[in-house]
């Protein structure tokens, strides 16, 4: 598993962390009972505040995502409905794509249309 | 109805506080009525123009310089009647090495320091010399600003004080090992219980390790808050307005900056988001985007001298 920022990104930094494991687990590049790296790793690899790394850390523990073995780390929780997390993932996707059609002035059927154009585009090209 | 911008935090352990502290230069004020407070742990950073009192602030809390009025305290011991505890208590980089070691080599420099402190942790010491790839044998006379600053970063934290005061900790310093440097920060954070207090005119370098803020502008605490309230409490409102528009009587809130286009205004204001869109919705805006502001956006929106 890979856990990388960006920087355009404004939400908080615990948030961006705990999505990345999300995905991680949704992708699964992070496994049933792999290990995360430690806190203090992660802060040093990220050139974050430890306190943030604990913080996501403790957020994914209570959403049952991770599971903390006294003095050994912090694991992936295994047998996640990832269906639960898929749809978390899809509706930050969702939010963020209307996000920002809101902003260019778009509706949400406009959006729709355009990603099912955009994918039919996309699929015509790839089969020819 | 307007939100100020809060200047006090919520109670809490501090590390480190200062009470109306006030400092003239001649007829120049340094600091006017300075209010400083830093919780344990926290990550402090103070920002603010050149001159805005930050240095100051700093050399204070060491008791390098005296303020004409207020008080400050480290671990709630006075900086004036107890400094020498409260030296033994932080690490400190100054923003500019102005004392006379330029004859000693950096090796004998970092040993000569180690006898003060009875905390020194030479293993440490010696994974920093690596990590800022320091030359030992070198006089310290002949470094550059950067090599300098890398030698003052190992001297304050190779003795693991709980306070470090950090005033411009990568200046001078090339990408690589500025980036190099927050990476020891944040180790060091990692492992040992630190409250610290840095200043920086990069903000964006340390938005991710930032807790805390303080906003100096001409000597005066303009703003003092957690990150957490900051994230809270600011936003850009990008709304599309009518022609001739007539504008809004009152946003609920301070308006930091107004940006006005043809038919598009953009507001950065500190306060209630909910009230603020209902504000410019019942004015006959239409809100196009609520953001919030990066660290380096916000402190910008802060300083703002138009105010």
């Amino acid at each position: 598993m890979l856990i990388s920022l960006d920087p355009q990104d404004t939400r908080p930094i615990y948030v961006q962390i705990v999505d990345e494991v999300r995905r991680a687990l949704v992708l699964g590049t992070l496994g049933p009972d792999d290990p995360l790296p430690s806190v203090r790793d992660l802060a040093v690899k990220l050139r974050v505040n430890p306190n943030t790394v604990s913080q996501a850390y403790r957020d994914l523990e209570r959403q049952g995502m991770v599971y903390v073995r006294r003095g050994q780390g912090t694991y992936a929780t295994p047998g996640q409905t990832d269906g639960v997390e898929r749809r978390t993932l899809a509706d930050g996707v969702a939010q963020r794509a209307l996000h920002d059609a809101r902003r260019n002035g778009l509706g949400v059927n406009e959006l729709i249309d355009a990603i099912r154009n955009h994918d039919n585009h996309r699929q015509t090209e790839e089969s020819l | 109805m307007t939100s100020p911008l809060p200047t006090r935090l919520r109670d809490g352990d501090l590390a480190v506080e200062t009470r109306g502290l006030t400092k003239r230069f001649g007829d120049q004020v340094a600091l006017n009525d300075v209010s400083l407070q830093v919780p344990v742990g926290a990550v402090y950073l103070l920002v603010g123009p050149n001159g805005a009192g930050k240095s100051t602030t700093l050399k204070v809390l060491l008791d390098l310089m005296r303020a004409d009025q207020g008080t400050a305290e480290v671990f709630g011991l006075s900086t004036r009647e107890r400094a020498p505890e409260v030296r033994a208590n932080v690490g400190y980089v100054p923003e500019r090495p102005d004392w006379g070691y330029g004859w000693m080599r950096v090796g004998r420099l970092l040993e000569h320091h180690a006898l003060y402190y009875p905390t020194w942790d030479a293993s440490y010491a010696e994974k920093l010399v690596q990590k800022f790839e320091l030359r030992l044998e070198r006089k310290m006379g002949v470094l550059s600003k950067g090599q300098a600053r890398r030698v003052h970063l190992t001297m304050a934290l190779a003795h693991r004080p709980p306070v470090l005061l950090l005033d411009e900790p990568t200046d001078g310093l090339d990408p690589l090992m500025r980036d190099e440097t927050f990476g020891v920060l944040a180790d060091h954070l990692a492992e040992s219980q630190t409250t610290v207090v840095l200043s920086t005119h990069h903000v964006e370098e340390v938005e991710r390790l930032a807790d805390h803020i303080g906003v100096l502008r001409s000597g005066e605490l303009r703003a003092q808050m957690s990150r957490a309230d900051l994230d809270a409490g600011l936003r850009r409102y990008r709304v599309e307005v009518p022609d001739k528009w007539p504008g809004v009587a009152s946003l609920n809130g301070k308006v930091l900056r107004r940006v006005t286009a043809p038919r598009e205004v953009q507001w950065t204001v500190w306060g209630p988001e909910t009230e603020i869109v209902q504000k410019l919705s019942s004015a006959g805006g239409t809100v196009r985007e609520v953001v919030p502001l990066s660290l380096l956006d916000a402190t910008l929106a802060l300083l703002n001298p138009n105010d």
